[in-house]
């Protein structure tokens, strides 16, 4: 019987919750023996817009996609290291745009099977509903979506999968 | 992350009584100072007036938006304010500024300090929300029209 997912795709954004959702990723990548790709989306749109109203000078518009491109390779890193721990390669991907659009793009050119995220934030108002990247992202994405919520079941997950040899 | 995320009914304050933008800056770091107490006053200060030193955060339409990263906080946090009156702020459109936001974050948080005041930009471009905002006279209205 063919894995139901052989292509897993998991989102991070700097977040704990990411990182939590990619040590379950990381579990089912090994149970099932799927390829796991970590994507991290810079998000310049964000960035465009507040050069746009004028809220960033251009200089600090720099700077800040300069500190979030750093963070981008220090999760990625993480948790590469976290897949060489559990002997699951992770290939890592850094991107840039609009967050939403940038993953539903990688999921349907790479043919992913699986998308896995942490910490759909708390919708407050009608607005967030409108604009919240991660919400979007479940919405348009073209394959089936986990959501990764209880961070203690998958640490607990996690530790009992045996380490590399 | 959004706005709402981090919006505080104590960190609004209604009216903002300081007449001047250094005044103002002032007023709305003392806010911050007063509900956390580990953070260093002149550091956070001096972090906002260095910011505003490059160019005045003070956009169209009454809005400013005075910011900086700062490693005296530990996390993101939004002050808002509204004077009674527009007052100068050295203005974009060269006109007075009513709504204050000053918004900080720790340096490790730039996505979310983005994506903060990205939503801020959002939420005041539509004009009916800026009236709404204008008569606004509690923190619970404010916040009732951000939660809306």
């Amino acid at each position: 019987m063919k894995e139901p997912y052989t292509n897993i795709l998991v989102y991070l954004d700097g977040s704990e919750d990411s990182v939590t959702a990619a040590m379950a990723a990381i579990v089912l990548a090994k149970r099932l023996g799927a390829t796991l790709t970590a994507v991290y989306v810079v998000n310049t749109r964000a960035l465009q817009d507040l050069v746009k109203a004028r809220i960033f000078l251009d200089i600090e518009e720099q700077e800040y996609r300069r500190d979030i491109e750093g963070d981008a390779q220090r999760y990625l890193n993480h948790v590469e290291r976290l897949g060489i721990q559990k002997g699951v390669k992770v290939i890592p991907v850094k991107t840039s745009g609009t967050v939403h659009t940038e993953v539903r793009n990688y999921l349907q050119d790479h043919h992913m099977d699986l998308l896995v995220l942490g910490g759909i934030s708390e919708i407050h108002s009608r607005r967030d509903e409108l604009l919240s990247e991660t919400d979007r992202m479940m919405r348009t994405a073209p394959c089936p979506v986990l959501v990764v919520r209880d961070s203690d079941m998958v640490w607990d997950m996690f530790e009992s999968l045996p380490d590399a040899s | 992350m959004t706005l709402t995320d981090v919006l505080k009914k104590d960190l609004i304050k209604i009216p903002v009584v300081a007449q001047t933008k250094i005044a103002v800056i002032e007023e709305l770091v003392d806010v911050l100072v007063a509900s956390k107490n580990q953070i260093n006053r002149e550091e956070l200060l001096s972090a906002i007036l260095s910011r505003e030193a490059l160019g005045s955060t003070g956009l169209a339409d009454g809005i400013a938006i005075p910011h900086a990263k700062t490693t005296t906080v530990d996390s993101i946090a939004v002050v808002v304010g509204i004077t009674e009156k527009p007052i100068d702020f050295d203005a974009q459109d060269g006109k007075g500024s009513q709504f204050f936001f000053l918004v900080v974050a720790p340096e490790k948080e730039a996505s979310a300090h983005i994506e903060v005041l990205a939503s801020i930009a959002r939420a005041t471009s539509s004009g009916a929300f800026r009236r709404l905002l204008a008569a606004s006279r509690t923190a619970e209205e404010v916040m009732e029209l951000f939660l809306e």
